[in-house]
């Protein structure tokens, strides 16, 4: 079990950091779910704190159980949570249009929240045993696929936000499990390429924008773009070949960004052919908010009203305008920082972004120090998913991300998202209890 | 050997890579914290406003304008209310608040059917404005409706209600072109006020009194400030300033005379009166014939009232005592009679002989004919009978240029200076006038007429009635006005009076005015103006009737005129001056001489004067 010494290793200013965030979230909830009209509470943070509970054990029997068995199980775990999502996404129950959660009759789970961290487990063990080969580019190909299921399935629920997460999750554990960075750059900027030229397109379409230059003509022409990446194209797999028998930097250095151009393009075309002008619109919504300012624009705009009417102090508990009045949407879950923003102040948003940036210093430092590649891995892949809801959840609701309906771990109301970053922190102080000794 | 510096490699490598993740998830918050200052320190202050301007609702409260009485007023005593308000509401909404455009559709069509307003008329109406502004969707709506409307907003999110009193007048069409009446403001006008405090939902006066002291009556509109949430649900209310009713204003005309008046000049069709005190210039009535009940205009539902008016072809909107030119006919002869005494050209034992017509001897003789055979007679039965071949030989002695200067004395050519919108100026020919638009020089025919009052001479009825006001004072014109006083809303202390305000002095002999005021006397007692005679208080009067170019039509191409004080020989603090003019009458004396009658019996019997 645990030694003695194990115990003294444990990190309790990272369980005192979460019992603080936890302690703000219920508040926060608290505080949104009073409906001033009425003068009652809708008692959803009385759930909360029984999740706060029920999460909190789940810690602890994390911290006491040995991380490595995780890796010995990673394969089961992701198959099991990967056929639990499966039927979840067939048969779930819709809610919001959305089957993504399991219901047990008094309450629900969300298996798509679990199946990040089966997702970091199954990827860390299988980066810990290709050390070696990694930086072959085929290696590659496994962590994509097993990335790529729980994504198509989860797309089907469908629920974007979290689907999406998935890909940043990946690169990082690819990152830090020592793939080539010319892959990961490569790969980074096709997708680029692929979406930023059909968007441009789209958005001087939809705002009428006046005036031409070559560039524009040029992405407009469909049959000029083809010809181009196919040319393009057919000269990388010659320098590619050619790179086989002779040793010489200048194919790869034509090849490499000949294959990130073509095969750009090639998605470019594609998307501008596939996607309808509607579904582009959508997504350009989606990057820039204010383009709708009645549609989903409006919840942006309400949310950036409540933080920014906050000002250094805030307007005090049970006194938020925006949240109190009904004007900012889902502030419970998606918006809860903005709840706490007007009401907390800077002062309160800078205290949660301090304590969100001491869990995710110390993830990376565990993560740094951690007795084995497995637990590093892990370590790293459970800081990211951490790191990124943070950035995801509070870039969207600062306005300076898009929308993406994902939740702030261990503040927005919801019990799966809470158990999952609960036994996250039980991994991460299990794997810092057995941390490499000098 | 080969495994361990592999091993120190991939350990060196994956130390770059931790250094590179913490340093920019580091930068990442960096971001997230400037953005945050962005929003709550540097924008705080702009945000806070937005995140009031959600959750306050601005409703004005539309200040009610000032009562207005007649002369008659007393402070804390039942008094005649001329115009007076009604408390009322407005349906309004804001149709930026509406979360989508088809919530606004779908509200509006539900709105729109309650309140039985046309669906596309509204849209029309808010695709022409600011989406901020507050649209009213329908005016003086019933208290009923209101509480239809507080307590469904699930169904009528974001339409609000407002305090609206609505203008009454109360005696309807009898003070039509005296006081005007109020309207929503226009684009145009709004422009033009808008840096005086003026509001684009505010009304104005449109016309007559209500317009020309706007700015005394209007009052200052105060808001109510409502906090709402998200559904529009009221949370809370308060009144954010209180609005300022207008200040009251008496009038110096008088409701017995005016409805007199009014009730005088009801069978006939067109005509205009004016009746006016010459010691002050204060107008106890004024009439102008057709008119309109001001309280079917002031409504923005009655916007059929409003065309039918306008396209009437009787006008009724215009102001015929201050806004329609009319040949003065005889009464003219009395500036005629004028100039000849004053320029020494005549005296008035000067008698000549009245064949019933006049040859003017020329190229081609041209008879100009009298109503009647009068014989040889004086200045005074000249004028007593209006004997027009005696005033065409007085006016080719007297010449031209005499007889027009003095009409110019007695501003027949100039606005009277009256404080009702919109006056126009009668019109007075010239030699010079004569050549340039004719391109003929000034004949003696012209003269002859001119002499009469026919011919190229207009006049108003207001300025009519300050020619007689003239001689009543001997000389002195003070100008005509409707207003004697502004009050506070309270009626407790004046704000303002209205003094006398000579305009004009006329140098007069005495020996002209009263030779024509022994004239006017004689034409009551024994000449055209004969039906006054039986009165009690001694009158002066001339009678008039104008020739117009429709002479096709026999019986009504005729203007009547009467132009007349009393009492006669009295000082002039006790005269009252009247002039009335009936628009295709029979004759002068058949017209407006009854109608002139009825004023100065009224005037006797309450005492004017005394």
């Amino acid at each position: 079990m645990i030694s003695r010494e194990e115990i003294n290793r444990i990190d309790y200013v990272l369980v005192i950091v979460v019992m603080l965030l936890v302690t703000m979230g219920i508040l926060a909830i608290y505080s949104a779910g009073f409906d001033p009209v009425d003068k009652i509470n809708s008692g959803l943070y009385k759930k909360q704190i029984l999740w706060f509970i029920f999460g909190f054990i789940l810690m602890i029997l994390m911290t006491f159980l040995t991380y490595q068995s995780l890796g010995d199980y990673s394969l089961h775990i992701y198959g099991v949570l990967l056929v639990i999502l499966l039927i979840t996404t067939i048969f779930g129950k819709p809610i919001r249009n959305t089957r993504a959660w399991l219901s047990f009759g008094f309450f629900s789970i969300q298996p798509s929240e679990f199946m990040k961290l089966g997702l970091v487990i199954v990827l860390g063990k299988y980066l810990e045993l290709r050390e070696r080969d990694i930086s072959h580019f085929r290696e590659l190909f496994i962590p994509a696929l097993l990335t790529a299921v729980p994504i198509i399935i989860i797309l089907n629920q469908p629920d974007f936000g979290t689907a999406i997460l998935f890909i940043p999750i990946l690169f990082v554990m690819l990152f830090v499990g020592g793939a080539d960075l010319a892959h990961l750059v490569s790969i980074v900027l096709i997708v680029i390429i692929a979406t930023v030229v059909p968007m441009i397109l789209t958005y001087r379409e939809w705002i009428g924008a006046e005036g031409s230059n070559f560039i524009l003509e040029f992405f407009k022409d469909v049959n000029l773009l083809l010809i181009v990446s196919g040319v393009l194209f057919v000269a990388s797999i010659v320098c590619f070949v050619l790179h086989f028998f002779f040793v010489n930097r200048v194919y790869r250095r034509v090849y490499l960004p000949g294959f990130i151009i073509s095969f750009g393009l090639l998605f470019s075309i594609a998307i501008q052919k596939i996607f309808k002008t509607y579904q582009k619109k959508r997504i350009l919504v989606f990057l820039n908010p204010d383009l709708d300012p009645h549609g989903s624009g409006y919840n942006i705009i309400q949310s950036k009203i409540a933080i920014g009417s906050g000002g250094f102090f805030g307007k005090g508990f049970l006194k938020g305008s925006q949240s109190q009045l009904g004007f900012l949407p889902e502030k419970t879950s998606d918006f809860i920082f903005s709840v706490i923003s007007e009401e907390w102040g800077f002062f309160g948003s800078i205290m949660m972004i301090i304590l969100f940036a001491i869990i995710v210093y110390k993830g990376i430092r565990i993560s740094f120090e951690a007795k084995d590649k497995f637990g590093a891995l892990l370590a790293s892949g459970i800081t990211s998913i951490l790191f990124f809801h943070i950035l995801i959840n509070i870039g969207m609701v600062i306005g300076i991300m898009p929308v993406t309906g994902l939740p702030l771990c261990f503040v927005s109301y919801g019990g799966s998202n809470l158990l999952m970053a609960m036994i996250c922190i039980g991994i991460l102080i299990n794997i810092r209890s057995k941390k490499f000794v000098y | 050997m080969e495994y361990t510096s592999f091993k120190t490699k991939m350990m060196e490598a994956f130390r770059v890579r931790m250094y590179f993740f913490v340093s920019s998830v580091g930068f990442i918050f960096f971001i997230l914290v400037v953005q945050l200052v962005n929003l709550q320190i540097i924008s705080g202050r702009e945000y806070a406003q937005k995140s009031r301007a959600n959750m306050e609702n601005y409703i004005p409260i539309t200040a009610s304008r000032g009562e207005i009485y007649d002369r008659n007023f007393k402070y804390d005593e039942k008094n005649v209310i001329i115009v007076s308000n009604r408390p009322s509401f407005n349906i309004t909404t804001v149709p930026e608040k509406f979360k989508s455009k088809k919530k606004l559709q779908d509200t509006m069509r539900r709105v729109s059917k309650l309140l039985k307003v046309s669906y596309e008329s509204l849209m029309q109406d808010m695709s022409n404005r600011n989406p901020w502004e507050r649209i009213i969707i329908k005016e003086d709506v019933d208290f009923d409706t209101i509480i239809k409307i507080a307590t469904n907003q699930n169904i009528f999110p974001n339409v609000d209600w407002e305090d609206a009193p609505v203008r009454v007048y109360n005696f309807g069409e009898m003070f039509a072109h005296s006081l005007g009446y109020i309207g929503s403001i226009s684009s145009e006008e709004y422009k033009k006020l808008k840096s005086e405090g003026y509001k684009h939902y505010q009304k104005i006066g449109k016309s007559g009194i209500e317009k020309s002291y706007d700015r005394l009556l209007r009052g200052e509109d105060g808001y109510v400030r409502r906090i709402v949430d998200v559904r529009n649900r009221t949370e809370g209310e308060e009144v954010g300033l209180q609005p300022v009713a207008g200040n009251n204003m008496v009038l110096t005309m008088d409701y017995e005379i005016q409805r007199v008046a009014y009730d005088a000049m009801r069978d006939h069709q067109k005509g205009a009166l004016v009746v006016l005190k010459p010691a002050s210039g204060e107008v106890l009535a004024l009439i102008s014939k057709p008119d309109f009940d001001p309280n079917l205009i002031i409504s923005k539902d009655n916007q059929k009232t409003v065309t039918d008016l306008s396209g009437d072809k009787n006008r009724p909107f215009l102001n015929r005592a201050i806004q329609s030119k009319y040949p003065p006919a005889s009464t003219f002869k009395l500036v005629t009679t004028i100039a000849g005494l004053e320029s020494g050209k005549v005296l008035p034992s000067r008698s000549y002989h009245c064949p019933g017509k006049y040859t003017l001897k020329g190229y081609k003789d041209h008879d100009f004919f009298c109503y009647e055979t009068h014989g040889t007679l004086d200045l005074y039965w000249a004028i007593a009978k209006s004997c027009s071949v005696y005033f065409y030989q007085l006016g080719l002695s007297v010449g031209p240029t005499n007889i027009l200067s003095y009409a110019e004395y007695f501003g027949l050519n100039e606005k009277t200076g009256i404080d009702l919108p919109g006056e126009i100026s009668g019109f007075i020919p010239s030699r010079k006038w004569k050549y340039k638009t004719f391109g003929q020089p000034w004949y003696d025919g012209d003269t002859v007429n001119l002499s009469i009052g026919q011919g190229f001479v207009t006049v108003t009825p207001v300025e009519m009635v300050n020619l007689i006001s003239g001689l009543v004072n001997n000389g002195i014109v003070y100008k005509p006005h409707l207003v004697r006083e502004i009050r506070t809303n309270d009626n407790r202390k004046i704000i303002k009076s209205f003094k006398r305000e000579k305009v004009r002095e006329i140098p007069l002999s005495q020996l002209t005015i009263q030779t024509v005021k022994q004239g006017m006397r004689l034409s009551v007692t024994s000449g055209t103006s004969g039906r006054l005679g039986v009165l009690k208080v001694p009158l002066a009067g001339k009678t008039g009737t104008a020739q117009t170019r429709s002479r096709r039509k026999e019986d009504f191409s005729q203007h009547a005129w009467f132009v007349g004080y009393g009492p006669y020989e009295e000082e002039p603090e006790k005269a009252v001056a009247v002039a009335v003019l009936v628009e295709y009458g029979v004759a002068g004396a058949a017209s407006a001489v009854p109608i002139a009658e009825r004023i100065f019996y009224k005037l006797n019997e309450l005492g004017y004067f005394k």
